[in-house]
């Protein structure tokens, strides 16, 4: 239980920070508050500038995993999706009923401006197509910062809930994502060391602090078995002696393989040999295969985030 | 058969086999020197030193032998294998500027596992290697038919249809990766990687060892073989059996490389217009000394791999493409400069 409340702290500022402003019409400053309901905008501050938005839109599009598993936990209808084989959690999205907008990288322009949506949302893979989107309807990047990953979810989570008119309902969430971060903290402080490897083609790349695996160690504090240099969002290719060399106490497997078959069957045949198995975590079965669509496809959302914490805590308390 | 060299020309040959005497030793030794650096460079402490020291547990014994020797070896024979693949290849299409990844071979073994991958996801390695090996054997196949079929075998053409071949392949096997969610993987087979090579996982390159011999062998017949079946028959050999051995050899070097190192690029183009180049054209000559450049060629740029990033690695696909194309460049500009 370190420091909870410092956490608190940062995110009430980061909420404060974030310049939303509610308005009645648009440029018609004069009448006020409007009383909530159809016309009402507000102006969202996002990664790529400003962005006039109707409250509560009716028809959103989403490119973000992670905002679409948001807005799903919030009970928000998303009326378009990339195409995608979605995970578990969000596989009703792949049904006929909802308007595929392109793939994960590239929108797909013409079903786009066909559905005329209310808002668009999209985030790193889809940044560069801001100006294009934004000629088709109102469009947002609620990209989360890797920089400062759980303060940029926390933002993101804060405008949608602002956008969707659940303010409280997202505020209650980010406590309980807190209070379960502080939980995961205090078991990480006393579970050693960790690694964290993902496995491709029989292939291992090791994710360090700072990297899009980053959140086991930065925010839940599991301490890095070794200085990895964070380059980009990249891992850093390793040999199976550079596992045996660490030798964490907790060995963290994301298996890229598993988009067919089962999540962990692949990265587990690859991973057992004699040098990874002479680990401390393998001799202590401390060796977690968290679920890929998870960690690589969804990120940032209310409800995946929970999931993510509680994966890493049940390893750390195994 | 007819032996190889016929007597009357050892006047002439004795000055030209003194080069290669002197030359083949320091190469020898140079593959050795190289073998022994790859054995003691890694993330793990293990050093002559290490390995003789009573208080060592053992430890730095144990991975010599699970990890570096088994690496090296698959090294040595990865080398040596692609190496006379792209030999045989060249000798078969009658071209010097092919190999089996321009071709369509590594592609179609690349199809091969995408296909077993998605039908059969627990499909053995063996099974996955067999369906891979099938799928090369039929690229190659269609690739020499095509040849086959193209009245003027233009020296530009044939590497040209080879590369077209393969980039019609290559485009059906990115859609169904991309289809099926394994473009991720799909770039780990396309490039070949030895970080994860280590004991168990690389006894299948002993076969690509025993078919790198069965090449040496045979190596005369694949030059007939090249120069059609009608001359080839008049030779008194089985044109379509010589042919089918060839194409066996390199599909199957191919499909156990891609299976389980990944793609090796440019080995199979540079190493044997390397070896034309120092010593000439006799194919039996030429064989161990395309094994044995194959073999140095991928050793160094393994280890280079390993060192430039300590204790991270650059896969020996990335590092050969820098490496290969630099020397394909000096082989191309090299030629010209001949013809001038």
């Amino acid at each position: 239980m370190k420091n909870p409340v410092k956490l608190k702290v940062a995110a009430a500022a980061a909420v404060s920070a974030l310049t939303l402003s509610a308005c009645g019409g648009t440029a018609d400053a004069g009448s006020g508050q409007a009383a909530n309901g159809a016309g009402t905008t507000l102006t969202v501050e996002h990664a790529q500038g400003s962005t006039e938005v109707s409250v509560s839109p009716e028809t959103v599009y989403t490119f973000d995993l992670g905002v679409l598993d948001s807005l799903n936990s919030l009970g928000v209808t998303v009326a378009g999706v990339p195409q995608a084989t979605l995970p578990e959690s969000l596989a009703a999205y792949e049904a006929d009923g909802y308007t595929k907008i392109g793939s994960m990288k590239e929108p797909d322009f013409e079903a786009i401006a066909a559905g005329a949506p209310d808002l668009i949302i999209i985030s790193g893979r889809t940044a560069d197509y801001y100006d294009e989107l934004s000629e088709i309807a109102p469009t947002i990047d609620l990209s989360v910062d890797q920089a400062a990953q759980v303060e940029s979810f926390k933002d993101v989570s804060t405008t949608l809930g602002r956008i969707f008119e659940q303010e409280d309902e997202v505020a209650e969430r980010l406590t309980a994502i807190d209070a379960s971060v502080a939980d995961a903290k205090a078991n990480a402080a006393e579970a050693g060391t960790g690694l964290v490897v993902l496995t491709s083609g029989g292939e291992l790349t090791a994710y360090g602090a700072g990297s899009r695996f980053g959140l086991i160690h930065d925010v839940l504090g599991v301490k890095p078995a070794a200085d990895i240099s964070a380059d980009g969002a990249h891992g850093q290719s390793i040999s199976f002696e550079f596992i045996a060399e660490t030798d964490p106490d907790h060995l963290f497997v994301i298996d890229r393989d598993s988009a067919i078959g089962e999540s962990g069957d692949a990265a587990s045949a690859v991973l057992d040999n004699e040098l990874v198995n002479g680990t401390t975590a393998a001799a202590e079965d401390n060796i977690a295969y968290l679920d890929a669509a998870s960690w690589y496809l969804v990120g940032y959302g209310l409800g995946n985030v929970e999931a993510m914490i509680s994966s890493v805590n049940d390893a750390l308390t195994n | 058969m007819i032996t190889a060299t016929p007597p009357a020309e050892a006047g002439s040959a004795t000055a030209r086999r003194r080069f290669p005497a002197l030359h083949a030793v320091l190469a020898v030794l140079a593959v050795v020197a190289l073998s022994v650096a790859s054995l003691f460079i890694g993330v793990s402490d293990v050093s002559p030193a290490a390995l003789l020291s009573d208080s060592d547990d053992g430890t730095a014994g144990r991975i010599l032998l699970i990890s570096r020797i088994p690496r090296t070896l698959a090294i040595l024979l990865t080398g040596m294998a692609v190496g006379v693949a792209g030999l045989i290849l060249q000798l078969m299409a009658r071209n010097k500027f092919v190999e089996p990844s321009t071709v369509g071979t590594v592609e179609s073994a690349m199809l091969g596992i995408l296909v077993v991958t998605v039908l059969v996801p627990a499909a053995p390695l063996l099974a996955k290697m067999g369906v891979a090996a099938v799928f090369a054997v039929a690229g190659t196949a269609l690739f020499l038919l095509v040849l086959r079929r193209i009245p003027l075998r233009n020296t530009l053409i044939v590497p040209l249809v080879g590369i077209m071949l393969g980039g019609i392949i290559g485009a059906v096997t990115t859609f169904c990766a991309y289809r099926f969610d394994l473009l991720q993987s799909l770039n780990s087979w396309m490039i070949g990687d030895f970080s994860g090579v280590i004991a168990g996982r690389y006894e299948f390159l002993w076969l690509v060892g025993a078919l790198t011999a069965a090449g040496y062998f045979a190596a005369d017949r694949f030059t007939v073989a090249g120069m059609g079946s009608e001359f080839t028959t008049n030779l008194g050999l089985n044109y379509r059996a010589v042919m089918s051995l060839g194409l066996v050899i390199v599909s199957l070097i191919s499909a156990v490389v891609v299976v389980t190192v990944g793609a090796v690029p440019f080995l199979g183009l540079v190493v044997p217009n390397l070896v034309s180049i120092l010593i000439g054209d006799n194919v039996r000559r030429s064989v161990p000394w395309v094994a044995l450049l194959g073999a140095g060629l991928v050793l160094l740029c393994d280890v280079l791999g390993r060192l430039i990033r300590f204790p991270y690695e650059i896969p020996v696909g990335t590092v050969l493409s820098v490496v290969g194309a630099a020397g394909f460049l000096y082989l191309l500009l090299r030629s010209r400069r001949r013809v001038a």
